[in-house]
């Protein structure tokens, strides 16, 4: 059955509404063959993403999905509404699902389209990443609204009972087919201008701006192993600058600081990003879609959680990590925890990093079994069209 | 109007025209700063009962209820009965009483407030703090006596509710009712 998807989002800050919300309306086009139409607040976020995307066209179509610029409040107010496209701009009519990302604000005329329907719309508030015990038990409950119409909220999660990840469906037979070939690595990393040496290993660092930055770098500095670390534009540049202690990091080229080399990528699409993960020997990653797909990457990762007042980011990090760290031994368990929480409190990280070396092909092949593990549970566009069938 | 995070328990909420007391309120923080609340609604019109989640800024219309001091009298086949001051009785259903069932127990003196719909009684609120008496606890294991050290014991209804480890059998201690959360050691009431 196809049915048509409207799916708002809302930018808030960095690329991790955006991400998850471009990725979920493609899955649901290609994968389930579903007609979704994308309302972006912020085309300009859009477009690093998707960089064949326009950022002046209030309507777009990419890959299949309907790009639809979107302004708060009236969709009146909308240039998009008020001048119709020379195709003619289709006049605003409620979805058969309606997804509001990370529980962004519909306009109300929206919500007013959504009552007008003969039948109503499925509304489904799309939540943040957590694992959380308390996440299985408010999974798919309902929220009373107004004028006859229920929310639901819909909650992603690494467990039975939750909504699953976002993953594509040959997600996983590419990444393995990837990194069975040494020859494909090296051809995406020369691509980029990268040529690791034979013995260094392989960093990603895409984090939000932390205070053992520089206690983590001094310690790859001094180690016996060489690391070469890539790290795509993003927030934690200027401290990477600070730290090397130059004005401006140029793409490309590769700063030297004893074992340790610096190089600056470009923005990198979605897919791209995926490869750099697979190629990597650690992903350091931040936020939700980056945290996810480095776990579909099969590698070992530190997690930069998003910050939260109160500390309350600390108890969703330990939430993680008591799952993750089930099946490790337990001095694996305590370096790996030693290490994140190192890294989200601003703590030194020298004597983790130390600690961490020396159950690392513990972690390695940990990093597979876990992806393994979530890889049976239900992704998340396939978990909302069985909602949305079970709902009808 | 009010959020829902401000909602608490035995308060009732008109929503999309019907009255829905809140018999449970759970308060969540989700992702980047924003909270959820999880609620026990019942329907006050129609006695259905759902589970909901709402974010913690929705705004909610709060019913003005009336509220009459009682005092608990006796229970019965699951038929809680409570009594005001001129003697008239009012029953609630065990089901009403949820979220203060575990702290009813035979002989208590409490002043509470019989909450009205409409002219019908639909729960009863207990005061924030109350004393109980514990009817079992296990000894002291580690003598400790700073109060952070937590153990279960059990109130004479067969509630269980963590108390501090210096707390002993027949001790008295004083209960949050917001959290259902020990507080303190207390003195027996008078």
């Amino acid at each position: 059955m196809r049915a048509s998807w409207d799916i708002f989002c809302s930018v808030i800050d960095n690329f991790g509404d955006i991400g998850v919300s471009w990725r979920l309306a493609r899955q649901l086009v290609v994968e389930h063959d579903q007609s979704v139409r994308l309302w972006v607040d912020d085309l300009e976020s859009f477009c690093r993403l998707c960089p064949e995307a326009n950022n002046r066209d209030a309507q777009q179509t990419h890959q299949g999905v309907l790009v639809q610029h979107w302004v708060h409040g009236s969709l009146q107010e909308n240039p998009a509404q008020q001048s119709p496209s020379p195709q003619g701009t289709p006049p605003v009519t409620a979805a058969d699902v309606v997804i509001e990302a990370f529980g962004c604000q519909l306009p109300d005329d929206y919500i007013e389209a959504m009552v007008q329907r003969a039948r109503p719309s499925l509304w489904l508030n799309l939540e943040y990443l957590s694992a959380e015990d308390w996440v299985a038990a408010c999974h798919g409950l309902p929220s009373l609204q107004s004028r006859g119409l229920q929310k639901y909220f819909f909650f992603p999660g690494f467990t039975q009972g939750t909504g699953g990840l976002l993953r594509e469906a040959r997600l996983i037979e590419q990444r393995r087919r990837f990194q069975q070939s040494p020859a494909a690595r090296q051809h995406f990393l020369n691509a980029l201008g990268v040529f690791p040496q034979d013995n260094s290993r392989l960093v990603s660092l895409f984090s939000y701006e932390n205070k053992s930055l520089f206690s983590w770098l001094d310690t790859l500095e001094a180690g016996i192993q060489p690391t070469h670390l890539l790290v795509p534009q993003g927030r934690i540049v200027a401290e990477l600058q600070e730290w090397l202690g130059i004005k401006q990091l140029s793409k490309k080229d590769l700063h030297q600081r004893g074992a340790l080399k610096v190089q600056l990528l470009p923005f990198l699409s979605q897919p791209d990003y995926d490869r750099l993960l697979w190629s990597c020997d650690l992903n350091v990653v931040r936020g939700e879609d980056s945290f996810v797909r480095a776990q579909w990457a099969a590698k070992p990762l530190l997690w930069h959680i998003y910050p939260q007042q109160d500390d309350a980011h600390l108890e969703k990090l330990d939430a993680f990590l008591k799952l993750y760290c089930q099946n490790l031994s337990p001095a694996a368990g305590s370096a790996l925890r030693a290490q994140w929480h190192a890294w989200n409190s601003g703590q030194n990280m020298a004597q983790s990093e130390q600690e961490l070396q020396q159950v690392w092909p513990e972690l390695e092949a940990h990093s597979d079994a876990w992806c393994t593990q979530l890889s049976t549970q239900i992704n998340i566009s396939t978990a909302l069209v069985q909602f949305f069938r079970k709902w009808l | 109007m009010k959020t829902a995070q401000e909602m608490k328990p035995n308060s009732v909420a008109l929503i999309d025209s019907q009255p829905w007391l809140i018999q449970k309120a759970e308060f969540t923080k989700s992702g980047r700063n924003s909270a959820i609340v999880k609620m026990k609604l019942k329907n006050l019109l129609t006695g259905s009962s759902t589970e909901t989640v709402y974010k913690a800024d929705d705004k909610m219309e709060q019913v003005i209820l009336d509220r009459v001091d009682v005092t608990y009298s006796y229970s019965s086949d699951s038929v809680y009965v409570f009594m005001d001051e001129d003697y008239n009785q009012y029953e609630l259903n065990a089901d009403d009483l949820e979220t203060v069932l575990p702290f009813i127990v035979e002989g208590m003196t409490d002043t509470c407030a019989a909450v009205f719909f409409e002219g019908k009684v639909i729960s009863v609120d207990l005061p924030t703090n109350i004393v109980r008496q514990l009817t079992y606890t296990e000894g002291s294991a580690r003598g400790d006596t700073s109060g952070k050290v937590m153990k279960v014991a059990k109130l004479s209804n067969g509630t269980e509710i963590k108390v501090a480890d210096f707390c002993d059998t027949d001790d008295w201690i004083e209960i949050d009712t917001r959290t259902g959360e020990y507080k303190s050691r207390a003195k027996a009431p008078a």
